[in-house]
């Protein structure tokens, strides 16, 4: 009997690159939820695998049929092979998938992205707002210890999966690849110290958001309202932004406001 | 004060399922602060802040899910932790007993139900009209839940399903009853002899529940999306669920229920009315409706007359419109303004049906004066708000499901001098939430008790849109807006002229006393 055959439906273009470069790459299961699937690579990077439609992750990649992602359970095998994941019970091809460009391109007269109607109660702590507090005034005044002191605060901060702050600081660093990296690119530590604060400060998966956010890659509905040309596209945009998760959506949208607001000041 | 602790290393759950777990464990009995977090550096300190960083949690990493409960007694702590494995189980893969999910694609949801003949999508509206069109070559019918789909994909959609035969019902279709079965918020009807064109979701839900309460059911309800009737759509979708309603055998009467439509469209409405061969009732809210008979055609002007002319049709009896269909209104309306103190004259309607919403304010300005309102944008002392609105629904659920926002504003009603009624509507039915009137009720409580302190009164008048058979049980519902001080009408047609009776004074009470001189 010949495991069932799924379909990876959509992928990101650098993800897509990864997988046909790396034959033989090996992982587990990390974790399985009701929608979703993720994936943890032997180098401690993440893929992760949900239903059809637009990629809400960096890393991720749409399935045909989640139906088949059924079998997995966290911490069975993972092999990249020609054209195909396979895992016990479950072959995933991506020949045919759609390659999405989650990469940001500059726009800097982007509109004022909408303020969320509401956000995590962790972002409204004595921490939370002084975090936010400090990366606005980092981005603001070009400020590079206290941008770094405000993302490296926000890091596995508040509720969720993906912490509250770290979808605030993936929101912010989205405005800033579009509108004006300079607070990001001219000075190189920028980077390097959030990054490698990430890897201590929140979970597995909040961390893989951040780390491409540093490099400049963001789920679709986040790219969405950073393409937006027009405020009423960028209205639509980030309503479909804010309904996403419990408040990951609004969250990361907050942190896109915060920025833009901090740049325009 | 008692904690206990849960630490389950190296668990990932969603982040919905963790804010749904913390909410859960509040609201249990005996319960003082409960969190669910990642146990990463910054949540430890947050947990230190609230004075809940146990031992146990002090030695969460990143990467493990923190559950901290403090409770009146160490026994309610502890039985608040245990519970909340179970809660989680519940919305893990596998902990489901078994029962396979739903396909994700149409070509999925094909396969293992080729003998489908409908496809409902709920999708982002930029991902909708490819799955429609993806459902319609398939040769499903669609009930299009989405909305944020462009009026040029919802024209060229519903060209295409009529090119095919099929219905395309939405976008922003929100009810439907085919053959009695209830598609998305729908309430537990039975089936009948009544069809209906909707282009209005609570407005459907009003209108066959109120005919369910006279014993009367739908044979189908067909949804046909708010921008049906303007003149960019034709009324594409309305016509053509007129067809099928004159030629279906079960329909014996229909009822067509939305907004005014553009000129054009009205005209080829009325043409296929006259010719149908069934009676038919229009109620399309707007402002000036002429209500009365014209052969077949019976033009209403409120939801629930739509209701009583179906009813008095059936029957082969003559309709009148009706003002208030409970005993001593005049009386109840007296006494509630005798609670009231000088100046406490506007009405604030807080609406979770947007075509509810529409229908108090058609029925208030003729009364009170110009109502401010999320609807129209107009300006007025009197308000009267749709919080189904995308500005309110960015970042949370509707509010048939989600109470927050409208707590938070009932909340606010006791401050404020000038209001004398609080003005509401209870949507119950499958897909609305559990206990709605049970979410608002402490508001409605709290804030009657803050007009009190302040030497005032808040009446609070509301209408509950569902029949015995919902799962909530509607009278259940009117019970416990009772217990909190609510004056529940049959209506939301006849809170709204309770409401505005109260507030406006005699002059109002006797007009809405005088069947005829106001809507």
């Amino acid at each position: 009997m010949t495991d069932p055959e799924a379909r990876l439906v959509r992928v990101g273009a650098q993800l897509a690159r990864r997988l046909e470069a790396a034959g033989g790459l090996r992982g587990r299961v990390h974790s399985v939820f009701a929608r979703a699937v993720n994936v943890e690579w032997n180098d401690g990077s993440l893929l992760a695998l949900h239903q059809p439609g637009p990629l809400l992750a960096p890393f991720a990649a749409a399935v045909d049929d989640t139906a088949v992602l059924r079998a997995l359970r966290p911490g069975m095998p993972v092999v990249v092979e020609p054209r195909r994941l396979r895992a016990p019970g479950l072959v995933l091809s991506w020949e045919r998938a759609t390659r999405v460009d989650c990469s940001v391109a500059r726009n800097p007269s982007l509109p004022a992205p909408a303020r969320p109607g509401g956000h995590a109660p962790g972002l409204d702590s004595p921490g939370g707002a002084g975090a936010r507090a400090a990366l606005a005034a980092g981005i603001g005044r070009r400020d590079a210890s206290r941008l770094i002191a405000g993302a490296c605060a926000l890091l596995g901060l508040g509720e969720g999966l993906t912490p509250a702050g770290d979808d605030c600081l993936v929101g912010a660093l989205a405005v800033l690849h579009a509108v004006d990296p300079a607070p990001l690119t001219r000075e190189p530590a920028v980077a390097g110290a959030i990054a490698e604060a990430a890897a201590a400060r929140t979970t597995a998966i909040g961390r893989e958001f951040v780390l491409h956010a540093l490099a400049g890659r963001f789920s679709e509905p986040v790219l969405a309202v950073l393409r937006a040309r027009s405020r009423t596209e960028s209205a639509r945009a980030a309503a479909r932004l804010a309904a996403l998760g419990a408040t990951s959506g609004a969250d990361t949208l907050g942190g896109m406001r915060l920025a833009w607001d901090a740049l325009a000041a | 004060m008692a904690q206990a602790t849960l630490v389950k290393r190296g668990a990932y759950h969603d982040s919905v399922a963790l804010l749904t777990l913390a909410r859960a464990l509040r609201g249990r009995a005996g319960v003082r602060d409960a969190a669910v977090v990642m146990g990463t550096p910054a949540n430890r300190d947050l947990l230190a802040q609230a004075g809940l960083l146990t031992e146990e949690a002090g030695t969460a990493t990143p990467n493990d899910l923190v559950i901290v409960v403090e409770a009146e007694t160490p026994a309610v702590a502890q039985a608040a932790a245990a519970a909340a494995e179970p809660l989680l189980a519940r919305s893990t893969p596998g902990g489901d007993g078994g029962r396979r999910p739903p396909p994700r694609t149409i070509a999925g949801a094909i396969r293992r139900m080729p003998e489908a003949n409908l496809a409902l999508i709920s999708v982002p509206g930029a991902f909708a009209a490819a799955e429609a069109r993806a459902a319609l070559a398939a040769g499903l019918n669609v009930m299009l839940w989405s909305d944020n789909v462009s009026l040029r994909d919802e024209v060229a959609l519903k060209h295409d399903a009529l090119e095919r035969g099929l219905l395309l019902m939405g976008p922003d279709c929100g009810t439907a009853y085919l053959a009695a079965v209830a598609l998305g918020f729908a309430n537990a009807v039975p089936s009948g002899r009544v069809g209906a064109v909707a282009a209005s979701g609570t407005g459907l839900q009003e209108v066959a529940t109120l005919l369910a309460g006279r014993g009367h059911g739908l044979s189908h309800a067909i949804g046909v999306g708010g921008r049906d009737m303007s003149e960019e759509v034709g009324g594409l979708m309305t016509l053509a669920a007129l067809d099928l309603l004159g030629e279906d055998a079960a329909t014996e009467l229909i009822v067509v229920i939305g907004k005014p439509p553009a000129p054009a469209v009205g005209r080829r409405i009325r043409g296929k009315l006259a010719t149908i061969g069934k009676p038919v009732v229009v109620c399309l809210l707007g402002r000036d409706v002429a209500a009365g008979t014209d052969g077949p055609v019976t033009t209403v002007a409120t939801l629930e007359d739509a209701a009583l002319a179906v009813d008095a049709a059936l029957a082969g009896a003559p309709w009148r419109p009706r003002v208030f269909s409970v005993a001593d209104v005049a009386g109840r309306i007296s006494e509630a303004r005798r609670g009231l103190a000088p100046g406490q004259s506007s009405v604030l309607g807080l609406y979770a049906g947007g075509t509810l919403a529409h229908e108090s304010l058609l029925i208030l300005e003729p009364l009170l004066g110009p109502v401010a309102s999320n609807l129209t944008g107009g300006k007025g002392r009197h308000r009267v708000i749709d919080l189904g609105a995308d500005e309110f629904t960015v970042g949370r659920a509707h509010p048939m499901l989600d109470p927050t926002t409208r707590v938070e504003m009932i909340g606010g009603a006791g401050e404020q001098a000038d209001l004398a009624v609080l003005l509401l509507d209870v949507v119950l039915g499958h897909g609305a939430a559990a206990d709605p009137a049970g979410d608002i009720a402490p508001a409605l409580e709290a804030a009657r008790g803050a007009a009190r302190a302040r030497g005032r009164g808040l009446a609070v008048v509301a209408s509950v849109v569902g029949t015995a058979r919902d799962p909530q049980g509607l009278a259940a519902q009117v019970a416990r807006l009772e217990a909190a001080g609510a004056w529940v009408l049959p209506s939301n047609a006849q809170a709204a002229r309770a409401a505005a009776g109260i507030a406006g004074g005699e002059a109002i009470l006797a007009a809405l006393l005088h069947p005829g001189a106001h809507a």
